[in-house]
């Protein structure tokens, strides 16, 4: 009888795998997307310029050249995939042979040039120099050595 | 046809998935306060000169407006110009400099412009200008629509 069985109701019970599936998804999400980030940029705080008239960066290739930043205006070196560079002679005669066979490898690169705001100018400016010195060392005539400044854009 | 009998009442096999969902939640809640989100970057593109490439010999000469800046204290900075036109009062500030360049650029809808959209400027940070106030300028020219900034070596 429909009554009996009302008194015995069945037992409640959510089902979790939908929730389960999407919890993992999230932090898978958040794993991959923080190695990403580490690998590539290095932690500096950009310079923000007023009424900045800068651009979103497009999806052609490019490779970040990090300007590390040491105490006061000064860097202690440069990064650039992963691989550290002195602030010296030696290592930006070694970034500009490393950037120019990736040049070989795809001439159409751009580099993304990130400093710190405090850093100071003298330790910029020699990346424009090993920047144009990898593109004259690729021996291709199609390199343009273009670098994209970044910097954040407030809004 | 599914089969016919009833499920059968007492004792079910279950998995108990609380503890399971606890440590998810944990790592999730980990995962979430640790990743910092990093704010919008973007770029300004600059092209390098070309070293060694023939110049073209029917251009005429253009005198390069050269924008020094140096870096006084953390927020203050001297800008200092040389080249034409630069006579009468000078910009002091990154906006004050956005107005002087915007002003004397020659376009279609403003008289009294000097220089052309491709007039060379030099951007020359001396080298203990710190790298943000060497883009205030760089970004002030670009705001001013010119095509044809470059960076000089301090």
């Amino acid at each position: 009888m429909s009554r009996d069985r009302s008194v015995q109701p069945e037992p409640i019970a959510a089902n979790l795998t939908p929730m389960i599936d999407v919890t993992f998804l999230l932090i898978i999400f958040f794993v991959v997307v923080s190695q990403i980030v580490e690998v590539e940029n290095a932690d500096l705080d950009l310079p923000r310029p007023v009424d900045a008239a800068s651009e979103l960066p497009d999806d052609q290739p490019r490779i970040v050249i990090n300007v590390l930043r040491g105490a006061g205006g000064d860097s202690i070196g440069y990064r650039m995939s992963n691989q550290r560079y002195m602030a010296d002679t030696a290592g930006l005669e070694a970034l500009a042979h490393s950037l120019a066979a990736m040049y070989r490898k795809n001439p159409a690169l751009a580099v993304n040039l990130r400093a710190d705001r405090r850093t100071d100018y003298r330790w910029v400016e020699p990346v424009f120099q090993a920047v144009s010195a990898a593109a004259r060392l690729s021996g291709r005539d199609d390199v343009k050595g273009r670098v994209n400044l970044v910097v954040v854009k407030e809004h | 046809m599914r089969s016919g009998r009833r499920p059968r009442r007492g004792a079910r096999i279950g998995l108990n998935l609380t503890s399971m969902i606890d440590i998810v939640f944990l790592l999730l809640v980990y995962f979430m306060a640790a990743t910092e989100f990093k704010s919008l970057e973007e770029i300004y593109r600059l092209d390098l000169p070309e070293r060694g490439s023939a110049a073209d010999p029917f251009e005429l000469p253009r005198d390069p407006l050269r924008v020094t800046v140096t870096t006084v204290g953390p927020d203050e900075y001297v800008l200092r110009l040389s080249g034409p036109e630069t006579a009468g009062p000078r910009p002091t500030t990154f906006q004050e400099l956005f107005v002087f360049l915007d002003g004397r650029r020659r376009s279609d809808r403003a008289a009294g412009g000097v220089f052309e959209a491709d007039h060379p400027i030099i951007v020359a940070p001396t080298g203990r200008t710190s790298w943000e106030h060497a883009m205030g300028v760089f970004n002030a020219a670009v705001r001013a629509r010119y095509t044809n900034i470059t960076f000089t070596a301090p």
